[in-house]
């Protein structure tokens, strides 16, 4: 049943501090910002694994309804919950790039209020699901908010558009706007947090996994 | 009975119920009205009030507002046990969401007639909308609200928090849709054509029909369990 050692757990274990190694030693210094620009690695990566947990989360809700199977409400749960971090992650990384480049911690950026309204969305998640006691229950409200959460993204963006944007466009559809070494370490670190992303999902699963078992346990001495 | 019929005859009664014991209208208008009378604090007290800060004042008297009547849509349903018998009933539960969402949207529209024109009575100065423009907003978040709403209430009244957990669910989801309000009434306000507002106009829609269907596929799931 339950392995020692996860492989994602392992190779995140190689991977994350590997990705820092590069940022700091093999990414050249960027002329204007200096060393603050290096927390731009970490701040794509985690915001692409946020966007893969709500979409995942989304998956698993779907899944959950047609199938009704315990193994997606744990999938969803687990994603929920590494996305809503990851998010606040995003949201610090970027406000500490932020405030010396922009002199301000916050501002009301498309990109910026679009990640914001995603954190309430899915925190909200969270919230539900510590309200609900009965475990069908909880799974079956936690897998329709998660769709809904999700299906707003495209509405959220549009109207994101009200705000004017000061956010730096690394990645256009002309291309990646970055020097060839840069790259390179943003490649790195953008594995480098799937992988942590991939482990973090994984070992959540199973502690949610043997949570519903010890569950299952004491339902059964009460008998 | 065809689905139009099922959806009206749920309507009717719970309309009938509202006009009997008029809980949630009163609440909702008086509520609304108060947090108008709030929100002049917060944008300085007697200062003339440009046109956006009012769309934005009005909006929110308008959410606020609502969510004390969609609370209650459901919670009146669970009271007696009226959920279990709706789902043994041969009610579709496609039915029971659009009658329930069609019950919220005319609670927000009869609370608007009251609020909107208290609002122009106390932020109006210098205010020059066309009616027209600022009927389309109304009902398209109205749409938008109350199909978002009528899901979210299901779950919430599914809880043992009912009141606390509605708004919570609700309003990061609504978030963009009253965005979107508050930019294309500002510009009405301030006397622009629909013309300058289409940006806003076209995902406001989009956001009801979103939920709409959402709503239409999700809630037997939701209300199965309540």
């Amino acid at each position: 049943m339950l392995k020692r050692y996860d492989p994602f757990a392992v190779l995140a274990l190689f991977a994350v501090p590997g990705a820092a190694a590069t940022v700091f030693f093999y990414a050249p210094l960027e002329r204007t910002m200096g060393v603050v620009q290096k927390i731009f690695y970490f701040h794509l990566g985690l915001a692409a694994a946020a966007f893969l947990s709500f979409f995942v989360a989304c998956v698993a809700g779907i899944l959950y309804l047609v199938k009704r199977q315990r193994a997606w409400d744990e999938r969803g749960a687990a994603a929920v919950e590494i996305g809503v971090l990851f998010t606040t992650l995003v949201l610090l990384t970027g406000s500490i790039w932020g405030r010396p480049i922009w002199n301000t911690w916050w501002t009301w950026d498309p990109r910026l209020t679009t990640s914001l309204i995603l954190w309430f969305i899915f925190a909200a998640c969270l919230i539900l699901r510590s309200a609900v006691e009965q475990e069908e229950k909880r799974a079956v409200f936690c897998a329709v908010m998660a769709i809904v959460g999700f299906v707003d993204v495209p509405v959220v963006f549009l109207s994101a558009r009200l705000w004017r944007s000061i956010h730096p466009t690394v990645i256009r559809s002309e291309g990646i706007a970055l020097e060839p070494a840069m790259l390179v370490t943003l490649a790195v670190s953008l594995t480098a947090m799937l992988i942590l992303w991939a482990a973090l999902f994984r070992l959540r699963c199973s502690l949610q996994r043997q949570e519903n078992a010890l569950l299952d346990l004491q339902q059964q001495l009460q008998r | 009975m065809s689905l139009v019929q099922q959806t009206l005859l749920l309507y009717r009664k719970d309309l009938r119920v509202e006009v009997r014991k008029k809980e949630s209208l009163i609440a909702m208008a008086f509520f609304g009205a108060l947090i108008m009378v709030i929100l002049n604090l917060a944008a300085g007290l007697g200062g003339r009030i440009e046109a956006e800060p009012a769309a934005g004042i009005l909006w929110v008297a308008i959410l606020f507002s609502s969510v004390l009547g969609l609370g209650r849509v459901f919670a009146r349903e669970k009271e007696n046990g009226c959920v279990a018998a709706l789902l043994v009933s041969p009610l579709s539960p496609g039915a029971i969401f659009a009658a329930k969402a069609l019950v919220n949207f005319t609670l927000m529209s009869f609370s608007e007639l009251v609020l909107v024109p208290v609002f122009f009575a106390l932020f109006g100065t210098g205010l020059q909308p066309s009616p027209l423009i600022l009927l389309v907003l109304l009902m398209l978040v109205n749409i938008g609200f109350s199909a978002a709403g009528t899901l979210l209430s299901a779950l919430a009244a599914g809880t043992r928090r009912n009141e606390v957990l509605l708004p919570i669910l609700l309003y990061p989801l609504c978030l963009p849709l009253v965005a979107l309000a508050v930019k294309a009434t500002g510009a009405a306000f301030a006397g622009r054509p629909v013309s300058a507002i289409l940006d806003q106009l076209e995902p406001m829609a989009a956001f009801g029909l979103i939920y709409a269907a959402v709503g239409y596929l999700l809630f037997a799931h939701a209300v199965r369990e309540v």
